[in-house]
């Protein structure tokens, strides 16, 4: 990779993993998730991630295991490809494909060679079942043309098809179809649709089929679950009703015997419903957050809810959560921006209700939430909630302040500001002082002091008051205990105009405060208002100082689409360029400012330095819809980008939001890149489960090393070890599914047992104790394969690295001659 | 149709008693409901649900047990120990026989109609043997320790299955002795209560025995071990009563929430034998607990404290989706309670023990009647219609004493008659709701009531689900018939054309004005009122004086006990 690819945007994790029922393995060990464009296989015991299958180019919308071979996966995605993959070694066996949008998956044990998916053809509303042959070919890629129609005009969601052996049910609107597999006849059952208040919510939205008996449970939106029997008589049908959900069923499962029913919705309770009596229920209640998903192992021991907070519980038999999965929350607006914690370079943002949540990129997950309204939640449409507005980190991450407030009409405004010491030894956020009404409006920013020097941490805040306020840490003792908290320093304010912002330059010296369409800039040991500037167009949206060699210059951009920069020396203003900046981020590394731009097209991001007018870097048209939030994140290795344009990334990576909540950022390695085929080898080889079996063989493979080394000083001649044969390897290690025909294999197999020209038996065996070698260093390679996705670690091009890459490739160099050399000595 | 001065009555302070038993009779279709009053009614099902006989009560024989036996005999058992036997024919008690074990609590007709089987206070069985005009005690089976609620008997007859406090027994009816005593758990939602009532059992022809008792539970019972198979907890109060289809594939139970459960027996998979019973629909039609409920063919029937007769029928036997599949609340007796006179201004209200005379403003005397059939008399006095329990109506000349005529039979029941002054027209309301006007000194039906045979009633008054209760005439407008049921009055102009099917019956809007076009033209023989309901009588007091008499729903509930309080979600 001698050229630097082009800088592309790329959705970088966070994406939602409750947007279809996970998945269990067969024996339980693994839960199998869609996740954007990939699928995600989670371990059900430790929660991690264990490997994930990159291949579809748009969202999955799918997945189901083989029915004929349970360590099999079957995907399907908007991409109109359905995927086979081995999920224990994360490969990828073959693509079947359909050739339009997939919605859902679906297979039946019964039918061998098919599987069913959900597609719309013409109409854009309208949506059909079909069954797609899936042709038997040894190749990779085959097309699967062959579609019947099962159902015509069904749901789009999955949840509302289920499958039996014998049948399968659809639900849309008022009615119930049942598509009987051997009569090949449908029958539809219609509910009651009348406009009065009592069936005016009898929609279905959800249905699940017994596994043992011949019934139905539907979930409909006014809470009730209805069990359909005696169905594949028209006329002789009967129901049952279980009512306790007082809002719509999400979803609806039978446990794998059906003696229970699960059920779930906005309650976020999860309801056991045994024998399917209405009297006779277990609850799992306090989930966190609406139940969207229900699944069952088929093992029949585990169960897990997808939730709307993007979360996933698996959840014992006997009704005991054991795991929760959360990705990045995204279920409500992000009011608090992007953030970075200092200590953990986690991404801090809005999280559940009344949380704050610090996410790690590298990892995709949430590390924890942090409760900041400290209030139970209550859900219900049309209540005005507490809404935590604002949160800032200061002091090198000892320190954070939030901001609270709820506004039930237009002059009862509750506020409260909170600030949060870190405890080293909870290694979490303790709640110091609350303020109520720091303000008499709306807090409209709020800045720490972040300069080194300062000994006492202080903190702005600016409101619509018309006042900004100085807040600082002071002793708070008395005769019980020592302590501190915080106090009012001192009010500012400038001619009754609102206070849109505030900003401390990077020593601390100075604070800047815009009041509507003025400057103003403080001194912060005396609190004197030092000069203002004012260009007269329009309120300041965004101010900030510049950094290192640029912080003589303040920058702001206004509503009305100007850019201005001001010189702080000569308190006269440098430059002004239009542009209707929507995010202003300064580098905490660098001199360079990111700001994102909003036009009738679409965002484009420029990177400048305050000192010259004219940008490093334009990217045009980085997402269609407006960005809403963007930070800089250090990192934690630097890149090593030659070309000027890239070289902003050097040092830290750019993330921004966007209005539909999707987390992006720039790279540019291309996908496939991200996963190499030996660490995919790695993988497989690691992931073999320690058992008994392994413990024999494993230690009756290293006597055996010892003992050939033993008898190989003795013999002149020596046969190559059977284990250190790459064919042989190989041929073992490939899982059986993808080898080549044995015809192919007989050949290679036969060469590699024969004696070969030591040269060429060189070449070989290193690049097999490699393999090794990486195995055993494995902690650290293994994390730098998941890290890849986001961070150009080893471009072997240029820089440090190359020097650090060149190190370790000498030095396994020279454990290859150390370990292959004496056999070579001896037999000599 | 023209503006009346009405008396808008609502002070008849009639409470009809709660229903205490339903007994449902296959062979006739008909159906006996007793109220806690002693009162027993008849209802034909086949004649449009009409109430075709009635026997007053006593409050002395509190009903607890009613049976068809024997074919079309019709038997009652209560607290005062004594088992009655009511004359169909002659609408009196045919003769009562004293059990001789305390208060009867249940009781119960062998599958072959020959044997009645009571259980009494005592703990003692009682077998009696029905011989063509009485009964004869025949044995006493093993007596057990408290009162014996409930009976049922094998569809084989050879074995007995008796609901008892905290058991059930099975008996051997040819030994007599207790086979099997199986006992019933108490706990209720987990709090043990002191006693567990078994208010229902049903033995059936596989050997399970279903039970209803009062912690809520319907049970299954293996009969052969004596073993608990399936417990289904539906409510949390008592499970009164319980009724099994004829062809054994689903039951009825009552609850004292007022909700009946449906259960059905359906197959567990398509293509397998095994079935198993499933609770399927729930019913809430009452207010108050459910005392007794049938089960025939093509319905669900329940009547309990809140004093509604329900009849639901189940969808899925009706084979035509007519006026029949609706669901129907019998509230009023299908019969008039209030005489008026006209002269006098006098209202006359019917209670089940006392009569009330009001002149408007005024009560006046109290008196006691017997049971009477239909009669109506020509206001000259010249001759007497009457109508018995059979359908044909015999018009007699009270001037010679002799049957003048007889009307042609008709299959429904006569529900209203009246004889109009000056043209001697008898106007005859059946059952099904058909109007007929039968001349008498022509001895023959009129033109007009040709002319409606001919045409036939418009489908919505066919489907009128309340018997026309009385007719009356105006006396200044010969054309004019005024009649009413419970929800309506109507007018019939004889002059106006009769309405089709593609017009509206319940025309709100009489013409206003001469020369609205549209509205004369739409404008037919029935103008219907529903502005008073119920209606229980309505009359012509003068020509521009009308006399309506309701009796509101929620007056009658404000009477009853209060139901079982129910926790309700939102509130």
């Amino acid at each position: 990779m001698v050229d630097e690819e082009s800088l592309r945007v790329v959705r970088c994790g966070g994406s939602e993993l409750n947007f279809r029922r996970a998945v269990f393995s067969a024996d339980s060990k693994y839960i199998f998730c869609v996740s954007g464009d990939f699928v995600k296989v989670y371990s059900t015991a430790t929660e991690e991630c264990v490997h994930i299958l990159h291949g579809h180019r748009n969202l999955v919308t799918g997945i189901q295991l083989n029915p004929n071979n349970h360590l099999q996966l079957y995907s399907c995605s908007f991409d109109g490809t359905i995927k086979l993959w081995d999920y224990t070694d994360g490969i990828l066996i073959k693509t079947f494909t359909v050739g339009c949008k997939l919605h859902g998956l679906f297979t039946v044990s019964r039918s061998e060679d098919s599987v069913f998916v959900i597609i719309n053809k013409e109409k854009p509303d309208i949506f059909q079942l079909v069954s797609v042959k899936l042709p038997k070919s040894s190749s990779q890629e085959i097309e699967a043309k062959e579609l019947s129609i099962v159902l015509d005009y069904v749901n789009q969601s999955p949840k509302c098809i289920a499958f039996a052996n014998e049948y399968v049910a659809a639900v849309r609107d008022f009615y119930l179809s049942v598509y009987f597999f051997k009569k090949k006849t449908t029958s539809r059952f219609t509910l009651s649709s009348s406009r009065n208040k009592k069936h005016s919510k009898n929609n279905f939205t959800c249905v699940a089929c017994h596994p043992k008996e011949d019934c139905i449970a539907s979930g409909h939106m006014d809470g009730k679950i209805r069990l359909w029997r005696n169905f594949n008589d028209d006329k002789k049908y009967t129901y049952t009703c279980l009512h306790w959900h007082h809002d719509m069923v999400m979803d609806l499962a039978f446990s794998v015997t059906g003696t229970s029913l699960l059920s779930g919705g906005r309650e976020s309770v999860l309801v056991e419903w045994r024998d399917s009596t209405e009297k006779n229920k277990e609850f799992l209640p306090r989930l966190g957050a609406t139940i969207e998903h229900i699944s069952v192992s088929p093992a029949g021991d585990l169960f897990c809810t997808s939730h709307s907070d993007n979360k996933i519980i698996v959840i014992h038999r006997n009704l005991e959560a054991s795991a929760v999965i959360q990705g990045l929350v995204k279920d409500r607006s992000i009011f608090t921006g992007l953030m970075i914690d200092p200590r953990t370079k986690a991404l801090v943002l809005n999280g559940k209700p009344g949380h704050l949540q610090f996410y790690s990129l590298q990892s995709d997950k949430q590390l924890y939430n942090l409760d900041i309204i400290q209030q139970e939640y209550i859900n219900d449409y049309g209540l005005i909630q507490i809404e935590l507005t604002k949160a800032a980190f200061g002091c090198f991450g000892n320190w954070l302040a939030t901001v609270e407030q709820r506004q039930e009409k237009e002059t009862e405004l509750e506020l409260q500001m909170k600030l949060w010491l870190f405890s080293k030894k909870t290694q979490g956020f303790i709640l110091n002082t609350k303020i109520n009404m720091p303000h008499e409006d709306h807090i409209t920013a709020l800045c720490f002091c972040n300069a080194e020097k300062s000994e006492q941490p202080t903190l702005v805040t600016a409101s619509k008051d018309g006042h900004f306020k100085v807040w600082i840490l002071t002793d708070d003792s008395d005769i019980y205990k020592k302590a501190v908290g915080w106090t009012c320093d001192f009010v500012g304010s400038y001619h009754k105009y609102q206070a849109t912002n505030c900003c401390f330059s990077e020593d601390g010296s100075l604070l800047a405060v815009s009041f509507e369409e003025i400057v103003t800039i403080w001194d912060s040991e005396t609190w004197e208002l030092r000069c203002t500037f004012c260009q007269r167009a329009g309120k300041i949206r965004h101010l900030c100082f510049g950094r290192l060699t640029c912080s003589k210059y303040l920058l702001g951009a206004t509503e009305n689409g100007i850019l201005c920069c001001w010189n702080l020396l000569s308190c006269a203003l440098e430059w002004s360029a239009k542009l209707n900046v929507r995010v202003m981020e300064p580098d905490p590394n660098s001199e360079n400012i990111a700001a994102v731009s909003q036009s009738s097209v679409g965002s484009d991001l420029f990177i400048f330095k305050p000192s010259e007018p004219r940008p490093l870097y334009i990217q045009k048209n980085i997402s269609r819809e407006e960005v809403q939030w963007g930070v800089f994140v250090p990192r934690d290795v630097p890149e090593s980008f030659t070309s000027e344009a890239y070289q902003w990334l050097n040092r830290s990576q750019f993330y921004f939001l966007t209005k539909s909540q999707s987390l992006l950022t720039f790279s540019t390695k291309s996908p496939e890149e991200k996963l190499t085929p030996t660490s995919k080898q790695l993988l497989a080889e690691e992931s073999l489960p320690t058992t008994p079996f392994y413990f024999i063989l494993g230690k009756h493979r290293q006597q055996q090393d010892e003992k050939s080394n033993e008898t190989s000083e003795n013999e002149l001649v020596q046969l190559p070890l059977t284990e250190n044969i790459p064919a042989i390897n190989e041929l073992l290690h490939t899982p059986a599914h993808v080898l080549p025909p044995a015809s192919f294999l007989c050949s290679m197999f036969v060469n590699s047992l024969l004696l070969s020209i030591e040269t060429k038996s060189a070449e070989e065996i290193p690049e097999d104790i490699d393999m090794e070698e990486e195995k055993e260093s494995d902690d650290s390679d293994e994390e730098n394969d998941f890290s890849e996705k986001i961070q150009d670690t080893n471009d072997p091009d240029l820089g440090e690295d190359i020097i650090h890459q060149l190190s370790k490739a000498e030095e396994k160099e020279l454990r290859k001659f150390r370990k292959v050399d004496y056999s070579w000595i001896a037999a000599l | 149709m023209g503006e009346f001065k009405v008396h808008r009555v609502r002070f008849f302070n009639y409470v009809p008693s709660g229903i205490r038993c339903v007994a449902y009779n296959n062979q006739s279709n008909r159906l006996a409901v007793s109220r806690t009053d002693g009162t027993v009614e008849i209802y034909n099902l086949s004649a449009n649900y009409f109430q075709e006989k009635f026997f007053p009560g006593h409050e002395s024989r509190a009903t607890e047990a009613l049976c068809w036996a024997a074919g079309q005999r019709l038997f009652s058992a209560g607290l005062n120990g004594e088992i009655i036997e009511y004359d169909l024919q002659a609408l009196n008690i045919k003769y009562a026989v004293d059990a001789f074990g305390g208060p009867i609590w249940s009781m119960t007709a062998s599958p072959s109609g020959s044997q009645l089987l009571v259980g009494c206070e005592d703990g003692s069985v009682k077998l009696f043997q029905i011989t063509p005009d009485k009964i004869q005690f025949e044995r006493n089976f093993d007596r057990q320790k408290s009162r014996i609620l409930s009976l049922s008997w094998h569809p084989s007859g050879t074995h007995i299955a008796a609901g008892s406090i905290d058991y059930i027994n099975v008996f051997d009816v040819k030994s007599g002795s207790t086979i099997r005593k199986m006992i019933v758990d108490r706990q209720c939602m987990g709090v043990s209560k002191r006693k567990c009532i078994v208010w229902g059992v049903a033995f059936l022809s596989d050997g399970t025995i279903i039970s209803a008792d009062s912690s809520g539970k319907v049970q299954f019972w293996d009969s052969a071990t004596g073993t608990l198979v399936k417990s289904h907890l539906i409510a949390n109060a008592d499970v009164h009563s319980i009724a099994v289809a004829d062809q054994e594939d689903s039951f009825v139970v009552g609850t004292a929430e007022g909700t009946i459960f449906h259960f059905q027996l359906v197959p567990v998979t398509s293509n397998s034998n095994e079935k198993q019973w499933v609770r399927t629909k729930p019913f809430q039609h009452h207010t108050h607990d459910v005392r007794a409920v049938a089960h025939s063919p093509t319905a669900l029937i329940s009547g309990g404290t809140d004093t509604h007769l329900v009849i639901r029928p189940l969808m899925e036997k009706v084979e035509v989706k007519n006026y029949d599949a609706a669901l129907r609340k019998i509230t009023f007796p299908h019969r008039r309670l209030i005489s008026c006179s006209k002269k006098r201004q006098l209202l006359l209200f019917q209670f089940a023990h006392h009569l009330e005379l009001w002149r408007l403003g005024s009560t006046v005397a109290t008196g006691t009647v017997e049971a009477m059939c239909l009669l109506a008399v020509s206001p000259d006095g010249n001759w007497l219609a009457a109508s018995g329990t059979s359908a044909g109506v015999h018009v007699y000349n009270i001037k010679q004493l002799k049957l003048h005529c007889t009307v042609p039979a008709y299959n429904f029941p006569v529900t209203a008659l009246a004889i109009a002054p000056d043209t001697n027209n008898l106007v005859i309301a059946h059952s099904d709701q058909q109007v007929f006007e039968y001349s008498i000194p022509d001895k023959q039906y009129t033109e007009w009531s040709r002319a409606v045979q001919k045409q036939g009633f418009h489908y919505l008054w066919l489907q009128r689900d309340t018997p026309i209760t009385h007719i009356s005439f105006h006396p200044k407008r010969p054309m004019h018939i005024l009649l009413h049921d419970a929800y309506m009055f109507c007018i019939i102009d004889k002059s106006l054309p009769l309405p089709s099917d593609k017009t509206l019956l319940y025309n709100p809007l009489p013409p206003m004005n001469e020369s609205d076009v549209v509205r004369r033209r739409t404008a037919h023989a029935f103008k219907i009122s529903k502005i008073y309901k119920p209606l229980l009588f309505l009359d012509l007091l003068d020509e521009r004086t009308l006399v309506a008499v309701e009796r509101p729903l929620d007056d009658i509930i404000a009477q009853l006990p209060p139901p079982i309080k129910k926790k309700k979600f939102g509130t």
